[in-house]
């Protein structure tokens, strides 16, 4: 018996020898003669006409070896887009060479030193700031740095179908418009399209849910999540609370505004719009929020008629949010230089030619924008003065988001949100919320300038400033640009005109 | 067996531990590896200030020695507090998944194919729920599909068992404990769906009656409420006379009886705190007293009368009366501060089904009554099925002589025979319990709202690796180790004990 399994052994090992063997062989990267590098990404189709098109564009830009093809290889990696697995293999030194993330994900990677800062490459190879909306500059660069390019850009605003509001005898909103006059035509629908006795799956909503809608809000009250030097939380305000207790009003007392039951509910299958979109289409939304990404979807519908884009309401300042998915350097790639030329590649009129057609966002270069395939696509009449609308928030009140080194966005995001639940659940007040909120992210910052010495000399700078800034602002005089470090304060009193730029303050 | 061992040649042993080594090399090497070291390493890890943003291969800064500061930050904080308490209130379903699967398991040891049992009460079963199916298309309640559904299902099961007998159920059963659990979790999504979720639209027909009832009658919602009141106070005295009645008897030793008595009296504690039971809590309160007083006086009165023993004796057997009643309280006080406040609900825009997972209220016990709908099912009822066929057949018989009821055969014969196996399944849900909750907390509530659902291990996630901070995540795991120790050598001790007894 021992003889046979001695044998048995022996024959397993060898098969497992063989079949290792067999495996890295079948590996993607041993079948080139070229180098490869991987892009983690999403499963978007149109991935690979993008991978495709930059083979070409590095032949066209004599990015080529001695035989005349593309000097390097690239490759989707669609399977390790979650955060997590980035986090464990960048810092295990296997990341992906280009990885798509959103901005909170870079702060946490720049903070974990993972990716690269292509500052200066981006500026001699043309892929710098310069080349993007400026508006994105937060999303992108951290500290004056650069870690990041987009391969998109997205601005929320409000898809309106006409036919919906004037089928119940309704006027669709101005461009612009305020939350008093969101409430009236919100009321207004909701009582026209719903007649009593209405079951609930045939509910009708002037809106569907709004994304990210809260801060857009309180920023339109001229408020930030953090300070001006982004040294502690400032939602510890009356403008919050309004904020707070108006959102909940409009879902919970009048809702005008979907609850989570209802946006569960209906965003059963995710994806490119969801649900929502189908629900848009047959009118049980009026408008759905979204960016200029959400026609791959409504291309897709036969039958609808005129669309018209407007801002999402204001209370005081207009604003809006302004996202990308970019995609960064990874520290340990091996071919950081090849690499590089995929982030020159987004900058180009080829990629951006891509995204102008298949309308996911918007091109991250913005001269595309003016052209007539971007403002009035042949195939697609019913679009023409959609696209201007977006770019139009993309380069005035666009504002991106806080962040600050002091605290990664994901904690800041995650307090804010347990106690805008806890008041949504009615377990505290609204005021108690914001006081909570402020609080919690304050501590949660003494906590990071205790753990983290690197970070004392530079917070105790900003606090310096910010008693400063604090001091200017109680006499009612301006505040000079530079102190200012929250991309928002920033333009918001540059608007309001409580901003001396640099210039002024040397003069 | 010294003897063969002598007349091996030693050269030819050594070849065979070679052999052997070499077998067992791949595991001891993948133990050592992806077991101990970790395990090694994250102890350690546990007394640094190891963050992923300041320590990595990137980085030129190395985790420092910071002493006992993790475990420190955890107790001074109220998160893990908090955390453990989510995972403790989770593991209050344990006992129930534990008695349902024993049901389970029983039920399913029965032979129900037709010929073998009794076919036609479950063809009778069946006709009943095809005809209530037609009643209830016909007065308009079939207009919720999901109600025909569901009753059809039920039917269709009942036809399918009667044919395939107990394969079928037993296959039935088992199913929750080989589908894969992701997919299970964005099932039960669905079915929570506030508005177009099954399990509302079952339950809001029965809500609609009751409301209406309540609005009617609301009386005799304040009856049932007070009724509750009295049963609570009565499983209390019975509980406590019971106790008294092992005391008296030798059973129970006096330190012993500490901790069942207060398990038992936490229900009421619960009263004091929850405003739902606020209208009950005097006569909670000032009940629970005077039950209390009577069974000391009479204890102390008795004390002379009988020989104490050892004060440790039959602690098992108190703590397990006391679970069961404890468990059996908080049932009866949640029903009847929902009878209670009923008919204020009723009259104010009538009942409304819940949101289960937006709801703080709802996330928790939706998440519960997921975790029993798979626990039924599970390796726990296989377990008690296996115990069952080895439960001698004589001991039935001698009961049956004696002339016992069913019920006094299941809890003098079957429920003792399956001690062992009862213990067995206990140790590890408690295991389990404290460890788990992360698949769910993550697929399905993404630990809110507002953090009603974050358990130790989800926090374990969040904290290691949406933050980074892995020392403070293995601090976190290392008092989970401790905790999760410290109930397990608690069990082993009186458990094993208990079985005994």
């Amino acid at each position: 018996m021992g003889f046979i399994l001695k044998y048995l052994f022996v024959c397993v090992l060898l098969l497992l020898v063989v079949a290792s063997l067999g495996l890295r062989l079948s590996f993607p990267g041993a079948q080139s003669d070229r180098p490869v590098i991987y892009w983690v990404t999403d499963r978007n189709p149109a991935r690979e006409l993008q991978v495709a098109t930059f083979h070409e564009w590095l032949a066209e830009n004599g990015h080529v070896d001695e035989r005349g093809e593309p000097i390097v290889e690239l490759r989707l990696d669609v399977a390790n887009r979650d955060t997590t697995k980035q986090t464990i293999q960048s810092v295990s030194g296997v990341g992906g060479d280009l990885m798509d993330m959103p901005g909170q994900v870079m702060w946490l990677f720049r903070a974990m030193g993972v990716i690269e800062d292509i500052t200066d490459d981006a500026r001699a190879m043309g892929f710098g700031p310069e080349q993007t909306y400026e508006a994105i500059q937060p999303e992108i660069t951290v500290e004056g740095r650069q870690y990041r390019y987009p391969a998109n850009v997205t601005v929320p605003m409000l898809w309106v179908n006409p036919d919906t509001f004037r089928r119940y005898g309704l006027e669709p909103p101005p461009p612009r418009w305020t939350w008093d006059e969101f409430e009236a035509l919100g009321i207004a629908f909701k009582e026209a399209a719903n007649p009593p006795g209405t079951p609930a799956s045939d509910r009708r909503f002037i809106l569907s849910a709004v994304d990210s809608s809260l801060t857009q809000m309180y920023r339109s009250t001229g408020l930030s999540i953090l300070n001006e030097t982004l040294t502690a939380s400032d939602l510890d305000d009356p403008r919050y609370v309004e904020t707070l207790t108006r959102l909940h009003h409009w879902i919970y007392g009048l809702n005008i505004l979907p609850t989570p039951d209802d946006v569960q509910a209906f965003d059963a299958a995710q994806g490119y719009g969801g649900v929502s979109l189908q629900l848009f289409n047959r009118g049980q939304y009026a408008m759905v929020s979204g960016g200029r990404w959400l026609l791959i979807q409504l291309r897709r519908f036969e039958g609808l008629g005129e669309l018209s884009v407007v801002e999402l309401p204001h209370r005081d300042f207009p604003n809006s949010l302004i996202a990308t998915r970019a995609v960064a350097l990874y520290k340990g790639s091996k071919h950081p230089e090849l690499a590089k030329l995929f982030l020159a590649y987004l900058a180009s009129d080829a990629y951006n030619e891509l995204i102008v057609a298949d309308a996911d966002a918007l091109p991250p270069n913005p001269k595309l924008t003016a052209t007539d395939a971007f403002l009035r696509p042949a195939d697609y009449p019913s679009e023409w003065g959609v696209h201007e609308a977006f770019v139009d928030a993309a380069q005035t009140i666009a504002i991106g988001r806080t962040y600050s080194p002091y605290i990664l966005p994901t904690v800041m995001e995650r307090i804010r949100k347990d106690y805008a639940d806890q008041y949504n659940n009615n377990m505290i007040g609204a005021e108690a919320a914001a006081r909570r909120t402020a609080e919690v992210t304050d501590r949660r910052i003494a906590d990071n300038i205790r753990r983290k010495p690197e970070l004392r000399d530079a917070y105790a700078a900003d606090v310096a400033l910010q008693k400063k800034i604090d001091e200017l602002k109680e006499k009612g005089e301006p505040i000079p640009e530079a102190w200012v470090k929250n991309p928002f304060y920033r333009e918001y009193y540059r608007q309001t005109g409580k901003l001396i730029s640099e210039e002024s303050t040397h003069g | 067996m010294a003897e063969s061992k002598r007349s091996v040649p030693a050269a030819k042993r050594r070849r065979m531990l070679w052999i052997a080594l070499a077998f067992l090399l791949p595991n001891i090497i993948g133990v050592l590896t992806f077991t101990v070291f970790p395990v090694v390493f994250s102890l350690l890890m546990s007394f640094t200030n190891w963050d992923l943003t300041q320590h990595n291969m990137f980085k030129d800064a190395t985790p420092r020695f910071v002493g006992l500061d993790n475990y420190v930050e955890l107790i001074s904080g109220d998160k893990f507090l908090r955390f453990f308490g989510n995972t403790l209130f989770f593991m209050m379903s344990i006992p129930v998944g534990i008695m349902l699967s024993l049901m389970a398991a029983i039920l399913l040891s029965k032979n129900v194919r037709a010929g073998g049992g009794r076919p036609y009460a479950w063809l009778l079963a069946t006709a009943v729920l095809v005809a209530s199916c037609a009643v209830l298309a016909a007065v308009g309640l079939g207009k919720t599909g999901m109600t025909i559904l569901l009753v059809s299902t039920a039917a269709c099961i009942l036809l399918a068992g009667v044919t395939g007998g107990l394969t079928f159920y037993r296959t039935l059963f088992y199913t929750p404990h080989f589908v894969g659990g992701v997919a299970t979790f964005i099932l039960w999504k669905k079915l929570y769906g506030k508005d177009s979720g099954p399990v509302n639209a079952a339950l809001q027909p029965v809500l609609d009656v009751v409301g209406s009832t309540a609005n009617a009658t609301p009386v005799l919602f304040t009856v049932l409420a007070w009724l509750g009141v009295t049963l609570l106070l009565s499983v209390l005295a019975l509980g406590l006379r019971r106790l008294r009645i092992m005391w008296t008897d030798g059973d129970l030793g006096s330190s012993a009886a500490v901790l069942p008595v207060i398990l038992m009296l936490i229900p009421v504690a619960a009263s004091v705190l929850w405003r739902f039971a606020e209208p009950y809590r005097p006569v909670l309160v000032g009940g629970t007293g005077l039950v209390l007083a009577y069974h000391f006086i009479y204890a102390w009165k008795a004390s002379e009368k009988f020989p104490a023993p050892h004060r440790n004796e039959g602690f098992g057997n108190g703590l397990v009366l006391s679970m069961l009643l404890m468990a059996g309280q908080f049932i009866l006080l949640g029903l009847l501060a929902a009878a209670g406040n009923t008919p204020g609900m009723a009259a104010d825009g009538g009942l409304e089904a819940p949101s289960w997972l937006n709801d703080t209220r709802f996330a928790k016990p939706a998440l519960m009554i997921m975790g029993i709908w798979g626990a039924v099912g599970s390796n726990s009822m296989l377990l008690y099925l296996a115990a069952l066929t080895n439960v001698p057949g004589e001991l039935y018989e001698a009961a049956d002589i004696d002339g016992a009821s069913a019920f006094q055969r299941f809890w003098n014969v079957t429920w003792p025979q399956l001690a062992p196996t009862t213990f067995f399944i206990s140790v590890m849900g408690v295991m389990g319990g404290l460890q788990g909750g992360f698949e769910m907390a993550r697929v399905m509530t993404e630990g809110g709202p507002a953090g009603a659902t974050t358990t130790l291990s989800y926090f374990i996630y969040q904290e290691g690796f949406e933050t980074g901070r892995l020392g403070y995540a293995s601090a976190v795991s290392w008092a989970l180790f401790i905790l999760v120790f410290g109930v397990t050598m608690f069990n082993w001790k009186f458990g094993n004990k208990y079985v005994n007894d």
